[in-house]
């Protein structure tokens, strides 16, 4: 695979502070980004993507992570929305939607609702056949929090398959008639990511927009595209302990205070030794999701929620130790701790909260050992 | 690495697969049983189970072959295996 970091890095430049307090990343960077393939990188080179293997692909993605989680995160649902055209597209529709994808064309996934967020089985929104003869669908219903939904040119809708109990997932088109899109005000974290009120009705699509033809098995639909997104976020929190450390260690170094630089006073030079450690952890049990993946072992959709665990919690903890060694000099809106301080929080509540990870590992535990 | 190169026949086929759904869920389903009302294939379960098919009888599931009907008892998951495997070696002697 050919990803060049550095041209990532020239196109983000010092971009991050001014997109997180402006809310908003200049669409023709994520366009760019989108073309070379950055945000989906695992789509194979047979659909126009990268071909990047579980290892090339995390690591690109913590390295986005430390230097923008707003960004990370659109890396995240274009990556979901690419897994689940992989998976459940036939072959026409892989070859025609991962095109999409790999050529500049942004997408966002959409799966909460008002009454569905931890509990997903409670989703209510319907993907049915049109009984008019065209042979359209017709996708109702109504999502929250959708990052980047106010970026994407589709999205793609999970839910119920005609009167249920199956499931599937649809490509609208954002421009299509009756999708309305609503910018939630003054998110906590990522916020140049952005996240959105989706609503949907009676959104008219060709049959062929629904993949696979619809009527999987819900809970298939949604573990396929949150593992996707588990791994992920867990290799964006690595990035987010990455940026930290490097943040943390620089100012502890140069900062003088009591006669001599902070990182010389052992309770500042234990926040570091404690900020490696996170992110070690974090990396390692990235890695052993990964590796996971890439043999094809039965437990890596628990991997990956194990991934996603460790590293959203040290990422959490991480954020506010940099915060604390940096003191006043990264407490303001824009500085990559400050990011990271509010960005990490959010990994504790998305893709399966912290509890919610947690009832998975302790089924596994009661099932397996 | 597979456990049916070559093919398998859908007797042990559906005994391979019994035995895997009762060693992971702890209850041994019987072949006609529906997976899904009965509560045997949980939300982490559906994929692991997808993942393992691929791995253990070397086929790719995808697209409509994820229809809910191929998943819904071990008959049918069986059955899937045996056409995918079918399929596979047929386009490699094509
Ligand atoms: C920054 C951000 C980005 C997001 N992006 C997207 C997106 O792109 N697409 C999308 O579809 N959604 C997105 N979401 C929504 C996200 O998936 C939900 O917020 C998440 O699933 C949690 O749902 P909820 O907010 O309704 O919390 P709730 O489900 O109401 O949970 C509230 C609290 O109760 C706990 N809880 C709930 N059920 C249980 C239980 N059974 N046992 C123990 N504890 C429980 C939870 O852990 C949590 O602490 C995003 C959210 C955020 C914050």
């Amino acid at each position: 695979m050919s990803i060049d970091t550095g041209a990532i890095d020239a196109l983000v430049g010092d971009g991050p502070a001014a997109w997180d307090t402006t809310g908003l990343i200049p669409v023709d960077v994520l366009r760019k980004l989108g073309g070379m393939g950055v945000l989906c990188a695992e789509v194979p080179a047979r659909f126009g993507g990268p071909g990047a293997d579980v290892f090339a692909s995390g690591e690109l993605t913590a390295h986005v992570g430390a230097l923008c989680s707003s960004l990370r995160s659109i890396m995240t649902v274009q990556g979901i929305a690419a897994a689940t055209v992989l998976r459940f597209g036939d072959r026409e529709q892989r070859r025609d939607y991962l095109g999409q994808l790999t050529s500049g064309r942004l997408a966002c996934v959409a799966f909460s609702e008002p009454g569905a967020g931890s509990d997903l089985a409670g989703i209510a929104t319907r993907i049915r056949p049109a009984d008019d003869g065209t042979g359209d669908a017709l996708v109702s219903g109504e999502k929250m929090w959708i990052t980047g939904a106010v970026y994407a040119d589709v999205i793609v809708v999970y839910g119920l398959f005609g009167d249920g109990p199956s499931g599937a997932a649809a490509v609208v088109p954002t421009d299509a008639p009756g999708v309305r899109i609503e910018q939630v005000k003054d998110p906590l974290g990522c916020r140049a990511a952005t996240h959105s009120r989706v609503v949907l009705d009676d959104v008219r699509v060709p049959a062929r927009a629904v993949l696979g033809g619809g009527g999987q098995p819900l809970p298939l639909l949604f573990t396929t595209a949150l593992s996707y997104g588990r791994m992920s976020v867990a290799w964006g929190c690595a990035g987010i302990l990455r940026g930290c450390l490097a943040a943390a260690t620089a100012d502890a170094r140069t900062r003088e205070q009591g006669g001599s630089p902070i990182a010389e006073h052992q309770l500042v030079a234990r926040h570091l030794a404690e900020l490696y450690t996170s992110e070690r952890i974090a990396t390692q049990v990235c890695r052993h999701a990964a590796e996971q993946w890439e043999r094809g072992a039965a437990d890596a959709p628990v991997a990956a929620v194990l991934a996603k665990q460790v590293a959203a919690t040290h990422a959490t903890r991480g954020a506010a130790t940099a915060v604390q060694v940096l003191a006043s000099r990264g407490f303001t809106d824009g500085h990559v701790v400050a990011r990271a301080y509010r960005d990490a929080k959010a990994m504790e509540l998305i893709e399966g909260s912290t509890e919610i990870s947690q009832l998975i590992l302790a089924r596994h535990v009661l099932d397996t050992v | 690495m597979t456990a049916a190169q070559g093919g398998t026949g859908s007797d042990s086929l559906e005994k391979e697969l019994t035995a895997f759904l009762t060693e992971r869920t702890g209850t041994e389903p019987s072949a006609e049983q529906d997976l899904f009302s009965t509560g045997v294939i949980s939300s982490m379960f559906a994929l692991q189970l997808v993942v393992h098919l691929e791995d253990e009888y070397d086929i790719e599931i995808v697209g409509p072959e994820l229809s809910m009907d191929n998943f819904r008892s071990v008959r049918a998951m069986s059955a899937l295996v045996q056409r995918l495997q079918g399929a596979e070696d047929g386009s490699r002697a094509g």
